[in-house]
């Protein structure tokens, strides 16, 4: 049965990997039968089924090791199977590791030429492409040099603008577009979407989830070698977010904790328990732009203070501040005051926050008591942090003898 | 298969201009080198240390010396090659034996340019002219298929067993020895005595022929005898058989082990 241009199949994939401190084998090791010794081979993929169906755009994440670039070095035909099946119909290019496959000596201009070839592209269609692809590259006068002089920036821009000039059917790329500055990687991106405009098969691994939501309908999470999600883009990153929460417990926040276990702090004002619900009153960490928050705050307060101060911080990724506020709290007889904040619909779009909350006695700045981190699943049309959710509509167009002096 | 000509012709050109890129003599250095190894063996072999006498001796070894020169050289930067282009055989999926292929042709364009100023030399001082120089083409050819099956070997067993090149550099040597560059088997005077191994001398060696051959034509001025081009034929045959099925079978991880 032969494919489609652009149609991926994967049955039962499986390959592992020997690692050996030495790469190369020796005749001595296969005659003395050494390679039965050192560490068992490492599964990269594991029985993992696809069907990609021509003119999708698939996402594809999972931690380090998952085996999201073998999956794309298998789909590139660069490496085979052990068992299993993995076919691609059409042309395709892959843009996997930084500046591979580039003579360090030859210029930018005869790299193209080698590029196009590898493809299995004459020396006319590649020259037909060659004054796009430079112009692409915003490399200018570089394109004369030797590429050893290129920055890795310019590696990229390189690489990518053969990839995307050669007429792909199947277009598998790697992390490497995060190298490139954010102006060339937003260009990047709509290349991406033109080409999926015009029909190409996409497959995209990235951490970056943003771009994952921007470029992709359909989400793969890969985790050990195996499939562990299969769908839309949102839901799967979604339960990638929630999958990478629970391995490392919420995640690390970018603000400094409050050391609370030095001598006499016992007895001071802090922040105990801290959990994020659901509309449902369940914890958890993960929400979906628009959907009821509630936080729940436990303070512990000496006997002697029954009163305080609470801060709340929201912090973006970067951790930059998007939102503060404070209030004031009673300590009850117990010594413990308990707080809720209700946010009836959330304002954030896609990607992951961190709160910090700050207790103290006085009306005053103070460090951060407790962070708990939270993955918002942003929605399509969508980016940003803050969703000010307007609606677009549009005005009678102007017509009549004035309209070209309105312009 | 023919849609990756323009690969090769690329790699070729690439390979032509990679080493010697940034060079002042760039290109001429693949006949320069060749040439002065034929300087210094023409002293060593036919005055230092003379031990036949075989008249016009220079040009005598110079046959031997230009054959010998191109099986060597592209089985030794054949056997590198797949590695040296790591980046691209990670790269893409495109037939690799266009690698170690393009490695054999550079070479064979050395060989050939070597031969083109060779040949009006021979013929002016041995009189050689004649229609049997038509038969070195096809013996280049041969020449050609043959080195190129050896190559592929080398090249996919050293790309997975890093001991080949090492292997190889100390089998050349005695072969070099061994193969009637510099003497001619049929007057040595040891093989006189021995006249098996003198047989052994001119037929166990697949290098042996060749030179041999080329050897009538160009030196004695009379076409080959049939044994002669037979055993070309059956060499070139047998070794692009056995270079291609070798390599097929191994080439699967490549990217892996490159």
């Amino acid at each position: 049965m032969n494919l489609r241009p652009g149609e991926i199949v994967l049955r039962d994939a499986t390959r592992s990997f020997s690692v050996r401190a030495d790469q190369a084998r020796t005749l001595k090791g296969l005659f003395l039968g050494r390679r039965a010794h050192g560490p068992a081979p490492v599964p990269a993929l594991r029985g993992v089924t696809l069907h990609i169906e021509p003119g999708e755009t698939v996402g594809m994440v999972g931690r380090n090791g998952a085996g999201k670039t073998s999956t794309l070095r298998v789909l590139a035909g660069i490496v085979p199977l052990q068992s299993g099946e993995a076919r691609c119909g059409g042309r395709i290019v892959s843009l996997l590791e930084l500046g591979a496959g580039f003579s360090r000596d030859f210029s930018g201009r005869e790299n193209i030429l080698l590029q196009g070839a590898l493809y299995g592209l004459n020396r006319v269609q590649i020259e037909e492409r060659l004054d796009r692809i430079i112009a692409f590259s915003e490399l200018g006068g570089f394109i004369e040099v030797p590429v050893k002089t290129y920055s890795s920036g310019m590696f990229v821009r390189l690489g990518f603008s053969i990839a995307a000039h050669l007429d792909a059917d199947v277009l598998l790329i790697d992390e490497v577009l995060a190298v490139g500055d954010e102006a060339f990687q937003r260009k990047c991106l709509r290349r991406i979407s033109e080409q999926i405009a015009a029909g190409t098969t996409v497959v995209f691994v990235s951490h970056d989830a943003g771009a994952i939501e921007r470029v992709c309908e359909r989400v793969v999470v890969l985790d050990g070698g195996r499939i562990v999600f299969d769908g839309p883009a949102a839901e799967g990153l979604l339960h990638y977010h929630q999958s990478m929460g629970t391995e490392h417990g919420g995640g690390q926040s970018l603000r400094p904790e409050r050391d609370r276990s030095g001598p006499g702090r016992e007895n001071s004002v802090a922040v105990t328990e801290l959990e994020l619900r659901d509309a449902l009153g369940r914890s958890t960490s993960v929400f979906h732009s628009g959907m009821p928050m509630q936080l729940y705050a436990a303070v512990r307060a000496p006997e002697a203070v029954q009163q305080g101060w609470l801060t709340l911080e929201l912090l973006d990724r970067s951790g930059s501040s998007v939102f503060r506020t404070r209030t004031a709290f009673e300590a009850g007889t117990d010594g413990i005051a308990r707080l809720v904040l209700d946010i009836p619909d959330l304002a954030l779009l896609g990607g992951d926050y961190d709160l910090a909350l700050a207790a103290s006695a006085v009306d005053e700045a103070t460090p951060t008591d407790r962070t708990i981190r939270f993955t918002v699943a942003g929605r399509p049309g969508a980016e940003g942090i803050v969703d000010l959710r307007g609606s677009w509509r549009s005005l009678a167009p102007v017509t009549g003898p004035h309209a070209d002096g309105l312009r | 298969m023919s849609r990756y000509r323009y690969l090769f012709v690329q790699l070729v050109r690439r390979e032509l201009r990679r080493k010697y890129k940034g060079s002042t003599l760039g290109v001429l250095w693949y006949l320069i080198n060749p040439l002065v190894l034929l300087g210094a063996y023409t002293l060593m072999f036919g005055h230092v240390y003379k031990f036949q006498s075989i008249p016009d001796f220079p040009i005598f070894l110079m046959i031997g010396l230009v054959v010998w020169t191109f099986f060597q050289q592209s089985l030794l930067s054949a056997a590198e090659s797949l590695i040296d282009q790591g980046a691209l055989v990670r790269k893409a999926r495109f037939p690799r034996e266009a690698i170690p292929g393009a490695t054999v042709t550079v070479q064979l364009i050395t060989f050939c340019a070597l031969l083109t100023l060779l040949l009006p030399l021979t013929v002016a001082i041995r009189g050689t002219f004649g229609p049997a120089l038509l038969l070195v083409p096809v013996l280049v050819a041969l020449l050609y298929c043959f080195v190129l099956g050896c190559a592929l070997t080398v090249a996919v067993l050293h790309a997975y067993f890093r001991d080949v090149v090492p292997i190889l550099t100390a089998l050349l040597l005695p072969w070099f020895f061994l193969t009637p560059i510099f003497f001619d088997p049929r007057t040595l005077g040891f093989v006189q005595s021995n006249p098996l191994v003198g047989t052994a001398l001119q037929w166990i060696n697949p290098v042996a022929p060749f030179i041999e051959a080329l050897r009538a034509i160009l030196f004695d001025g009379h076409a080959p005898d049939w044994g002669r081009l037979v055993y070309g034929f059956a060499a070139a045959g047998l070794a692009i058989l056995l270079g291609t099925t070798i390599f097929r079978r191994m080439e699967g991880d490549l990217a892996v082990v490159v």
